[in-house]
């Protein structure tokens, strides 16, 4: 150690003629330690150390290390507040959505129903006008059939009549023919 | 504004690293005056330098006069006798780097515990903390997740509170040799050496904790993977650079904290000195803004000669932690 120290300052003599200067002027000894000095420093970094390490690191780091939890805790709550807004948007908007579609669903049921009902009316009146149609050409028709029929047999009886007539004065005579007949055509005309 | 000061306190500073150059010109002109006052004063060689950086029985303090000691009063610190450990003789005295230390651990405690309180305070309350603590409280985070704990490797916690001292304790001290009437006790061999030891104790230390049996491996080469043919001589010519690798770092470590504090200093005196060399006022513009430029250089080298000792030295905890053979 010794020589090694007495190499530097060799070193340091070529390196800086100032210092050179100096040790040759004053005797200089920069480069061996004081041991009084040395026991000092010693004392001194220990109590340092201690009183440091005891009252200044420890507390620094733990406050920090404290903050930086804190800060993470917040972060994270942050962060599980946010995803439960959201999935709390996400389920508000789904429901939105929901009550939309049956809405719509509501509407397009409605129009729908309404439209049928509609149809369905239509057409059960086109069926009753129908119906009534009908019904009334065949009480028409059965009210003609029935008059016709009426008229046939008051013909008839007429003409039994007529002919009763005719035979009663004139059995069998050519007169009595056309008189038939004449009648027959009045009553045609009639 | 925060500038402006900062370079009026360099200034100030630089003034005050003049003044043992007047001083030490004006008790010299009034001896020759006594003896000789036809004659100029002579040539004779003063040292500004050496008084500025070495280790002296006396601090000085500011003393609002202009007589003797221009602005300063010496203050003799107590001699005490030797004490004798075996045949070492250790002079305890207090001396002023001994006062400069006092004070950087002063301030240190003071600082450092105030920014926990502080701390602690806010994160009690709740509410977030201001000021000072948290420049403290960047540094000390910076220093221990940038530095110490990705350098000394897994569960390095241990290790925090030392590096994180080290750091703090040569900063205050490598700071405090820029304030005017202060000087730099990390600029002292004895201060860095006993701060490398301390260093290598710890990392020898944390190599023995970490692989127990194995950290003889880090003194003897030892290589398994070889034939023992080759292991022997290998382990012969390489144990002495193992062995010798383990005593450079603090070495380096001493080497480098005190030669660079002590070099700007130097070169701020030697600038300061150049307008006595000269004899003349016209010649001071130049070398004091040299001066000036070194001392915010010297603000800089305060920082990083603090973060490179911590740096190193959590590089070398980590590399002993490491090294499995």
């Amino acid at each position: 150690m010794r020589s090694m120290f007495s190499r530097a300052v060799a070193l340091l003599a070529i390196a800086s003629p100032l210092l050179a200067q100096e040790h040759e002027a004053a005797k200089v000894d920069l480069l061996s330690p004081a041991t009084g000095l040395m026991f000092w420093t010693l004392v001194i970094f220990l109590v340092v150390f201690f009183v440091l390490a005891k009252f200044a690191f420890g507390p620094i780091v733990a406050a920090v290390s404290a903050r930086e939890k804190a800060l993470e805790d917040a972060t994270a709550m942050a962060k599980a507040d946010r995803e439960e807004a959201a999935t709390l948007l996400a389920e508000h908007r789904a429901a939105i959505e929901s009550a939309r579609g049956e809405a719509q669903q509501l509407i397009a049921d409605g129009r729908k129903t309404a439209e049928s009902m509609r149809a369905d009316l239509l057409e059960q009146t086109r069926v009753q006008q129908e119906q009534m149609m009908d019904r009334a050409k065949r009480d028409i028709e059965a009210e003609k059939t029935k008059a016709v029929d009426a008229l046939r047999r008051e013909a008839i009886d007429l003409a039994l009549a007529g002919a009763s007539k005719v035979i009663e004065q004139n059995l069998d005579n050519a007169q009595n023919r056309a008189i038939v007949e004449k009648y027959l055509g009045s009553i045609g005309t009639r | 504004m925060k500038s402006r000061s900062i370079l009026f306190a360099l200034l100030a500073s630089v003034c005050v690293a003049a003044a043992p150059v007047l001083r030490a010109q004006e008790p010299q002109g009034a001896a020759e005056s006594q003896a000789k006052a036809a004659e100029a004063p002579a040539a004779a060689k003063i040292d500004i330098i050496t008084p500025h950086i070495t280790d002296a029985h006396a601090i000085e303090v500011p003393w609002p006069s202009l007589e003797e000691g221009f602005l300063t009063k010496e203050i003799e610190l107590p001699r005490w006798a030797p004490v004798h450990i075996g045949s070492v003789e250790v002079d305890l005295s207090p001396t002023k780097h001994v006062v400069m230390l006092l004070v950087a651990a002063m301030l240190a405690c003071v600082i450092l515990v105030g920014a926990a309180r502080s701390q602690a305070r806010s994160a009690r309350t709740g509410r977030p903390p201001k000021g000072y603590a948290n420049a403290i409280e960047a540094m000390v985070l910076y220093i221990r997740n940038e530095v110490i704990l990705p350098n000394v490797g897994h569960h390095g916690e241990g290790f925090v509170p030392y590096l994180l001292t080290i750091f703090f304790f040569i900063l205050f001290a490598n700071l405090l040799g820029l304030v005017p009437y202060m000087s730099t006790a990390t600029g002292n061999i004895a201060v860095t050496a006993t701060l490398a030891i301390l260093t290598f104790l710890v990392i020898e230390i944390a190599g023995m904790k970490a692989l127990g049996k194995g950290y003889i491996n880090t003194i003897i080469f030892w290589p398994h993977d070889m034939p023992l043919m080759m292991r022997v001589p290998m382990s012969m010519i390489l144990s002495p650079v193992e062995l010798l690798g383990k005593f450079t770092k603090p070495f380096a470590l001493t080497i480098r904290l005190f030669a660079n504090m002590t070099a700007g200093h130097i070169v701020v005196l030697a600038f300061v000195g150049m307008i006595f060399t000269f004899h003349s006022f016209v010649v001071a513009p130049l070398p004091l803004a040299m001066a000036v430029a070194i001392m915010f250089l010297e603000l800089m080298v305060a920082f990083l000669q603090a973060f490179i000792f911590t740096l190193l030295s959590s590089v070398f905890i980590g590399l002993v932690r490491e090294s499995h053979h």
